[in-house]
């Protein structure tokens, strides 16, 4: 199979596995570790930093729950290597127009499903509330992380993060990653 | 069958500026009783509105659920394979009846409401009520009601291209009149193919749905407020550009070509990679793109009234559908489509260039933003009047972007139907 068709099949579903090893407690801590810093990178402004959570080669994409489920390809939010996550953190720092605002997100336990192709596969629940500069506040987001994540030692990385949105209805725009 | 049940009459609402379609009176974006004219004259009046692509609805039985302004609407394949579009509300209550977006009805060919189970065919007849005839003889209903005097609401029903549009008004021209000749070329001309469905989301916008609508029609904007295209140094892809409309200024498209002076013809077909030196973008490959039309046209957006939109940004093709939720919000529905025709690798490039529109569109999300900034600015200003003069002070189509005709075509229907 080519790489377009692989990556146009992204989205099917993980099948958990009968747990056959225990996952290693270092593998553990650096996921924990990865999911924590970040969301705090983005919570905290610094959202140069979040591409770095990533590896060179990578999928990131925010699709609604439905779309997902059923096998659909297209989502808000595609990108396929870090550096076109680095042009969206450009724009939204020098392009694009929009009210300022911040997000909190809060996540759940990460599930470790699986280890296949040299990844972890994992899915965490997150809720993100987000805080317009007027102070008004809005659940924004809730949903699932479903996460390819590669461990190397202490570090881990995601080789791809699919955020699945329970609402297909997103509020005015999404310019902040989730 | 109206909205504007306990609005006032229109004259006592709003007088149209003396100036015409080059001014536009505020309070037409926040007046309640406006809002339910314009649900019974603009959406259940002689238009044709947006309800869903046929590929949602193949088969006989499938149906999706939808709106046309604020009314409920079923669409449903009947089993000869043509379409029914009926409003989704119970003659007996008026609770809706199918409260599901989509699903199919396999072994009857029909409705049953989920509170009495009152039963409706395809066509909207009545044909059952529960205990008619009452339990043992008691109770049961009169002996003079008529089932037949009761139907749900239908809609007439037209395709073009697998778009499907119903209307609720008889007085409605037929789908290609209304369109006119350079309206339906150019949608024959993007969905060159079947279509299918690649995405789909929506987007809540805090304003006024006019304010959408006037935005879609707006090209004086696109390289003001979106300064992606700029920034990235992304203009070269689109130099020339223009304003069409049909005959009445009722529908717009804008649109932009490559520039026409350096031997195109050699894009023709294949594929044209992005080149990283020539952009400001640390990865090109966004837009990586293949001329997929002849006539050469990288961006265009087709406005037709009162709230649809057929967008082809670069090789990303979709829909957008507007609903409204009140005077002071609307949603916007996004269907990214790509077409059967399509191969792996373009259908990867329409996957890449989804990044450019909707939401989190690199290009488009200030649009989702900026009725909001204007719903927020005319507070406390209702008496004031948008000025709408950029390209003169007529409709009709024009061979540049620096103008509004089309926002004054607009203007000019709604003041048509609304009789202001
Ligand atoms: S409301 Fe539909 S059957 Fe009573
Ligand atoms: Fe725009």
């Amino acid at each position: 199979m080519g790489v377009v068709s692989k990556r146009l099949k992204m989205n099917s579903t993980v099948v958990p596995l009968p747990k056959q090893t225990p996952i290693p407690a270092t593998v553990r801590d650096a996921i924990a570790t990865l999911q924590m810093q970040y969301v705090h990178a983005i919570d905290d402004d610094r959202i140069e930093r979040w591409p770095q959570f990533f590896t060179e080669k990578c999928v990131y994409q925010i699709i609604p729950r439905v779309e997902y489920d059923q096998g659909r390809l297209i989502g808000v939010w595609f990108c396929d290597n870090r550096a076109m996550l680095e042009d969206r953190v450009s724009a939204l720092r020098e392009v694009n127009v929009y009210e300022p605002h911040v997000y909190r997100h809060v996540i759940g336990p990460t599930e470790i499903i699986d280890h296949a192709d040299g990844a972890y596969h994992a899915r965490t629940s997150y809720i993100v509330v987000r805080t317009m500069s007027d102070g008004e506040m809005s659940v924004f987001s809730a949903g699932r992380y479903v996460d390819e994540i590669v461990v190397d030692g202490e570090t881990a990385l995601l080789r791809k993060r699919s955020v699945v949105t329970d609402s297909y209805r997103y509020d005015t725009l999404v310019v902040i990653p989730l | 069958m109206t909205q504007a049940i306990t609005a006032r009459a229109i004259p006592e609402l709003l007088t149209w500026p003396e100036e015409g379609i080059t001014r536009v009176p505020m309070h037409v974006f926040s007046d309640p009783e406006l809002y339910a004219w314009e649900q019974d004259l603009i959406f259940r009046g002689p238009t044709w509105n947006f309800l869903c692509l046929e590929v949602e609805i193949p088969e006989p039985g499938e149906f999706i659920t939808t709106h046309v302004g604020d009314s409920p609407i079923i669409v449903v394949r009947r089993k000869d394979g043509s379409i029914s579009a009926l409003v989704n509300r119970c003659v007996h209550k008026g609770s809706i009846i199918c409260h599901q977006p989509k699903g199919k009805r396999t072994r009857t060919h029909n409705f049953v409401c989920p509170y009495h189970n009152w039963i409706y065919d395809f066509d909207g007849n009545l044909t059952s009520i529960a205990f008619e005839k009452g339990i043992q003889q008691k109770g049961g209903m009169t002996a003079d009601f008529d089932k037949t005097e009761h139907r749900l609401t239908r809609l007439n029903v037209e395709t073009i291209n697998g778009l499907v549009f119903g209307t609720f008004s008889d007085e409605t021209p037929p789908l290609r009149e209304y369109l006119g000749p350079v309206m339906v070329e150019h949608i024959e001309r993007t969905l060159h193919g079947k279509p299918k469905i690649l995405g789909r989301y929506s987007q809540m916008m805090h304003n006024n749905w006019k304010l959408y609508i006037e935005n879609s029609r707006d090209n004086y904007h696109p390289s003001l407020l979106h300064a992606f295209f700029s920034t990235f140094k992304l203009n070269r892809l689109s130099a020339e550009g223009g304003t069409r409309q049909d005959d009445k200024s009722w529908h717009h498209i804008t649109f932009t070509k490559r520039y026409t002076d350096k031997g195109d013809a050699a894009y023709d077909s294949g594929m044209i990679r992005a080149q990283k030196e020539d952009f400001g973008l640390k990865d090109p490959s966004l837009i990586d793109q293949w001329m997929e039309f002849p006539d050469q046209i990288t961006n265009s957006i087709q406005s037709i009234f009162p709230g649809f939109v057929l967008q082809q940004v670069m090789n990303s093709l979709g829909t957008r559908q507007i609903i409204t939720h009140g005077p002071e919000k609307c949603e916007l529905v996004w269907t990214l489509i790509g077409l059967e025709e399509d191969t792996e690798e373009q259908t990867y490039v329409r996957l890449k260039q989804s990044n450019l529109v909707g939401p989190a569109g690199l290009v488009s999300m200030e649009d989702g933003a900026i009725g909001g900034f204007v719903q927020k600015g005319i507070k406390g200003d209702l008496d004031k009047r948008a000025i709408i003069e950029m390209g003169g002070k007529s409709v009709g189509g024009m061979p540049t972007r620096a103008t509004e005709t089309s926002v004054r075509g607009f203007w000019k229907v709604y003041r048509e139907l609304m009789d202001v």
